[in-house]
């Protein structure tokens, strides 16, 4: 009680003296600090001034009355929340309603009973510092859910570039082999226009008119071949093709057949038009010459080939990388968004993971796309673990009603039984320390939420689906 | 008369084709030149040659490929065939690989893609020098 006295600071507003000595006596009894004024228009300032605790408002006054300098008090900023209490004699007609109308948390009717006045005193002091710490606690809950939200954002952020960072030893891989190509084609276009240009103009008169027709023969085989053979496949021909050579006793069978199946003369019928040619002294060298100017082709398909690998590497990586804060849904394609992944996870994949796609048509969905491509890569990276880079995914993609689902299943060693109401907790991980947040799957969740969609998981030893369901539209509140 | 081989391994065929195409720039008719797109590929077409008595020279393998990677590869041929120049080729290799491969396989050298012709054929020369 006491502590609350020291620090209640109340205004007294009275234009009788007598009472205004009464109320200011008893008050500062209790060891309130009191400050009495005998008019509204004095208690307006004093209370703009220095904003009191608590208020005692006398209502029948000269000039402003009670009821008037209450309302300027409640339309003021700075004094809105200061209870005040009403006080009126016995023989006056006091309109309670009004009072609590116009704003007063309580009246008093005089004469009073000195006990009554201190306890609705404390009473409303004491209401008001109670809303007061609820108000401060209020907004300081608020100011922490702002700093959570905005944690959160950073957090899906920070795991997103988390998996990026795991993948760059890949995607250096994946953009450098293309560079390889590339550089070393570059280099045989290089070497033949270094060596062999000169020669071209006297080509013709090297080569006798039959022997162009041959010529003419193997560039035009080179050009349709549309079957690419394996090493394995080519070698059993260059065998097959050897066997004929030698048995036609044509030198240096081993080079012509080489050259002949880099050439795309794969059958022994193709190869029986050429043997005039090659008995003849100068045949190899004419298959040899034709081959450089192949290799020329050779070059330039792999560049375009290879320039094509790399750019959707980085395209992929743009995609991946592409973080919208000014979230907006947009219409787009989740298979799209799943072969990107699929993209950059292509030389992890490759070393022993068989992909399985089961795509049906599907319609554009509305979503976040760029969060979406986040839940392909925790579920595909996840799938990749669990299998230990060996075994098979499979991806399903279909319709079924208003809503699109995503299936990815492994095959890998299954999540158990009492691990499985887990996994979606935040923290979690089955990984060993450093190889995994524990957020992966608490953000899959929320992204899935956040799309009013639902996930499911189903693991057995050796078969672990995760099912997404999203719906193909979403509401405009959204 | 059987001409001694310098083998390429690679999953890509991009990488195989042009490889190949340098190899034949640079060397012509010394050598013959065989391709396998993967390491399975590769052991067997090496015990195959090995049964025909054709020797093998020089491997240049990448490292990053499905099932056995290059330096496992690598470390199984070294056990059988000690005396091949063995060469590396990759986009993206790990260092505990290129070590392990050193010190098992006898790792010659491990070139990064984008490779350098002049360096990849100095080197191919040089292990030929030094080993054969």
């Amino acid at each position: 009680m006491n502590q609350l006295n020291a620090q209640g600071n109340i205004l007294v507003v009275d234009d009788t003296p007598a009472n205004l000595r009464l109320l200011v006596e008893i008050l500062q009894q209790q060891g309130y600090l009191v400050r009495p004024v005998n008019n509204g228009k004095l208690a307006l300032s004093a209370a703009q001034g220095l904003p009191p605790d608590l208020i005692l408002l006398d209502i029948f006054m000269p000039e402003l009355d009670g009821y008037q300098v209450c309302q300027q008090l409640k339309s003021q900023e700075k004094t809105k929340d200061i209870p005040i209490i009403f006080i009126s004699a016995a023989n006056e007609v006091i309109d309670k309603v009004k009072a609590f109308q116009v704003g007063g948390v309580d009246y008093i009717t005089k004469p009073f009973q000195v006990e009554e006045v201190l306890v609705r005193v404390a009473t409303h002091l004491n209401l008001c510092l109670l809303q007061k710490k609820l108000t401060q606690k209020n907004e300081d809950l608020t100011e922490i859910i702002e700093q959570l939200t905005r944690t959160q954002e950073q957090l899906i952020q920070t795991e997103k570039m988390a998996a990026l960072g795991n993948l760059i030893a890949g995607i250096a891989h994946e953009i450098n082999t293309p560079m390889g190509a590339i550089r070393s084609s570059i280099e045989n276009i290089a070497n033949f226009f270094e060596l062999q240009l000169i020669n071209l103009p006297k080509i013709h008169d090297e080569i006798s008119l039959e022997f162009q027709e041959d010529m003419m023969q193997l560039i035009q085989i080179f050009q349709q071949q549309t079957e690419h053979l394996s090493s394995r496949e080519k070698r059993q021909i260059r065998k097959q093709l050897v066997n004929i050579l030698e048995t036609h006793q044509i030198n240096q069978a081993d080079e012509i057949a080489d050259t002949l199946v880099d050439l795309g003369v794969y059958q022994s019928k193709a190869l029986e038009n050429f043997l005039p040619l090659l008995k003849q002294p100068e045949g190899y060298s004419v298959l040899e010459k034709t081959y450089k100017l192949t290799t020329l082709e050779t070059s330039t398909k792999t560049i375009h080939t290879a320039t094509e690998r790399a750019s959707k590497i980085v395209y992929a990586l743009k995609s991946y990388a592409y973080f919208e804060s000014k979230e907006t849904v947009i219409k787009a394609n989740v298979i799209e968004g799943i072969e990107t992944i699929l993209t950059l996870y292509h030389n992890q994949l490759k070393r022993g993971v068989e992909v399985i796609k089961n795509y049906k048509n599907i319609p554009l969905i509305a979503c976040y796309p760029d969060q979406l491509n986040q839940v392909w890569t925790n579920l595909i990276n996840n799938a990749i673990h669990a299998m230990n880079n060996q075994g098979i995914l499979i991806i399903n993609v279909w319709q079924e009603e208003q809503r699109l689902k995503v299936s990815i299943t492994d095959n890998g060693h299954g999540i158990p039984l009492e691990m499985q109401n887990k996994i979606f907790e935040p923290f979690f991980t089955t990984k060993s320390q450093g190889e995994g947040s524990g957020l992966g799957l608490d953000i899959v969740k929320k992204i899935i939420n956040k799309h009013h969609g639902t996930i499911e998981l189903n693991s057995t030893f050796g078969k672990t689906t995760f099912t997404i369901s999203l719906p193909i539209e979403q509401n405009q509140d959204n | 008369m059987d001409k001694p081989i310098i083998l390429c391994v690679d999953d890509e065929k991009v990488i195989l084709d042009s490889l190949k195409i340098q190899l034949k720039n640079a060397f012509q008719n010394s050598y013959s030149y065989e391709t396998a797109e993967s390491a399975e590929e590769a052991i067997e077409i090496i015990d195959d040659l090995q049964s025909d008595e054709i020797p093998i020279l020089v491997i240049v393998s990448d490292w990053l490929m499905p099932r056995t990677k290059g330096d496992e590869f690598l470390i199984k041929v070294h056990e059988k065939y000690p005396r091949i120049v063995k060469i590396m080729l990759t986009g993206q290799a790990d260092d505990q690989a290129i070590k392990r491969a050193k010190a098992e396989a006898n790792l010659y050298e491990c070139l990064p893609k984008p490779w350098n012709f002049e360096q990849l054929i100095t080197i191919i020369k040089s292990g030929l020098t030094n080993h054969g």
